[in-house]
């Protein structure tokens, strides 16, 4: 087992990964940056937003990357830990839903604006990721039984679409430059679609199976 | 004795103001200030060019101090909207300070005007008796806003050096083009170089100003050195930097944000809380600098400058002139 791969497999290790962008702000708010003091709530605002979206980028590229390359050690290392990363995305855009609220000065503002598709669509985005991140828990996977369960969970591909357009409209104009965290996911599921038609015209359909541990487990 | 009759826009002297190193110039000020300038001439380039622009700008009576809380300094200089030099607000102080030359800098005036021709920038300043200042508002088209204590010259002291003729209806701006020195114009999808426009009698409007400087100091790259636009009752994309051309023109200028996203920026960008953005509302805005939970103060009518400026658009319908 390589370094890399341990790493990966460790819990500690994965969640230090995913908690350590959102102590990032840390950094430039106490160092004293400017443009960061500007208007520190839009900062943390834009950053939780974006962090959101990486996880949520990288969650829906591991599926792809397991029928891709299916016999790799360190993409079946990352696959453990699927739901961890799933679920840390719906909290970061919690907190960035929470600093929109202290942006917008409270619900008004918020309110008025909610008829603008723009936060329209990251309310969306965030409602589908708020009932997966529910459904999260493997009693909700026997509860709903595997199949439902994972057709309800392919709406994270819809939540990652919204994403994508939210984070542009976000802009003064709406810069392709930003979706480059979208591009290699919508790459890898490009592959997967191609691969699997191969597949299937060979008589062979591989899933990607729901592994539901035991309860303990 | 001086009696100092307040003009309307102006606001009352009685708050100070929180920046410490920010006051309304007094003599003894504007003695050591000159000093520093004469002295400076010699020994640096910067310093050479305040005392060729004018700097210190004279304590003029008619514009003192506010009770606007004027933004500090160094947020005004590291929070910019300049996509020349990258997309993010932090990006042009440091990338518009990497050997990008400001000066010496020349403005060609061209078009519909009887007094063509490329003026070097300090000369152009000196003719027209060096710089003022001017405490103004400062509202950007993404909901936030700044109080910039400027210093320049009223536009109306260009448009009638340009002598424009009687056909000139409009006078467009046209920013420099250098990709070499300016990143962000290495992306060709923006057409630069950035152009703004306005009608002649909104140029004219006593609150137009071509700004050289900000708190007495020449104006940092970052925003716009050596000379830029100040409008403070329209969204900031109108004030264009580092202005390189004058145009007088008989057709409307076509600005860069109206061909960026025509269904969002228009012409006009007068301030209007009530006309919205497509993509959020212009009730309110975040004050840059007000801290985490400083809120939102309630967007004015023309910035605040409705009274001096809405004479300018009667009989034009708001929601449509965006």
């Amino acid at each position: 087992m390589g370094i890399l791969e341990r790493l990966l497999r460790s819990r500690a290790f994965v969640l230090a990964l995913i908690v350590l962008p959102g102590l990032w702000p840390a950094w430039p708010i106490l160092g004293g940056n400017p443009t960061v003091l500007a208007d520190p709530s839009k900062f943390l605002l834009h950053h939780f937003g974006f962090v959101a979206c990486i996880l949520l980028a990288v969650v829906l590229s591991l599926s792809p990357l397991r029928i891709l390359f299916p016999k790799s050690r360190l993409v079946s290392a990352l696959n453990r830990y699927r739901r961890t990363v799933g679920v840390s995305a719906f909290f970061y855009a919690l907190i960035h839903l929470g600093f929109q609220l202290i942006h917008e000065n409270g619900w008004p503002t918020f309110w008025t604006d909610l008829r603008k598709p723009f936060l329209l669509v990251g309310v969306t985005t965030f409602a589908i990721l708020l009932v997966l991140a529910a459904t999260s828990f493997n009693a909700a996977v026997r509860w709903m039984g595997g199949r439902r369960w994972k057709n309800l969970h392919r709406l994270a591909y819809l939540a990652a679409a919204l994403a994508a357009y939210h984070q542009a409209a976000a802009r003064k104009i709406f810069p392709v430059q930003v979706l480059w965290i979208f591009v290699p996911l919508a790459a890898l599921e490009l592959a997967r679609a191609v691969i699997q038609a191969r597949n299937r015209r060979g008589g062979q359909v591989p899933r990607s199976p729901l592994k539901i541990p035991a309860r303990g487990a | 004795m001086r009696i100092h009759v307040p003009k309307d826009w102006e606001i009352a002297e009685s708050a100070a103001t929180p920046e410490r190193e920010y006051r309304a110039r007094t003599r003894r000020d504007f003695l050591k200030m000159a000093g520093i300038g004469i002295a400076g001439a010699f020994l640096l380039r910067p310093a050479a060019r305040a005392a060729l622009a004018g700097f210190p700008s004279r304590a003029n009576p008619d514009y003192p101090g506010t009770d606007l809380k004027v933004t500090p300094y160094n947020l005004i200089t590291s929070y910019n909207n300049f996509y020349e030099f990258g997309m993010d607000k932090g990006d042009p102080v440091g990338e518009a300070n990497q050997g990008w030359k400001t000066d010496p800098w020349a403005i060609e005036i061209r078009g519909l005007a009887r007094n063509p021709g490329k003026w070097d920038v300090d000369d152009l300043v000196k003719k027209f008796g060096g710089t003022e200042e001017r405490v103004y508002r400062h509202r950007c088209v993404e909901a936030w806003s700044m109080v910039v204590p400027w210093d320049g010259f009223p536009l109306a002291k260009l448009v009638d050096f340009a002598d424009p003729k009687p056909e000139a209806k409009y006078i467009q701006f046209t920013s420099f083009l250098d990709p070499k020195s300016a990143p962000g114009q290495r992306d060709e999808s923006f057409g630069w170089p950035y152009v703004e426009g306005l009608r002649l009698d909104e140029a004219r409007n006593e609150l137009a100003f071509v700004a050289t400087g900000i708190y007495g100091k020449p104006i940092p790259n970052q925003n716009g050195a050596p000379l830029r636009l100040v409008t403070p009752w329209k969204y900031g994309f109108k004030g264009i930097k580092s202005i390189v051309r004058v145009e007088l023109t008989s057709r409307e200028p076509f600005n860069t944000w109206q061909r960026l996203a025509r269904n969002e920026y228009g012409f006009y960008a007068n301030v209007n809380p009530s006309v919205d953005h497509p993509r959020w509302s212009q009730a309110s805005e975040r004050v840059i600098g007000g801290g985490f939970f400083s809120g939102r103060q309630p967007t004015l009518m023309f910035n605040g400058y409705e009274k001096q400026v809405a004479a300018l658009y009667k009989g034009l319908d708001l929601a449509r002139n965006y």
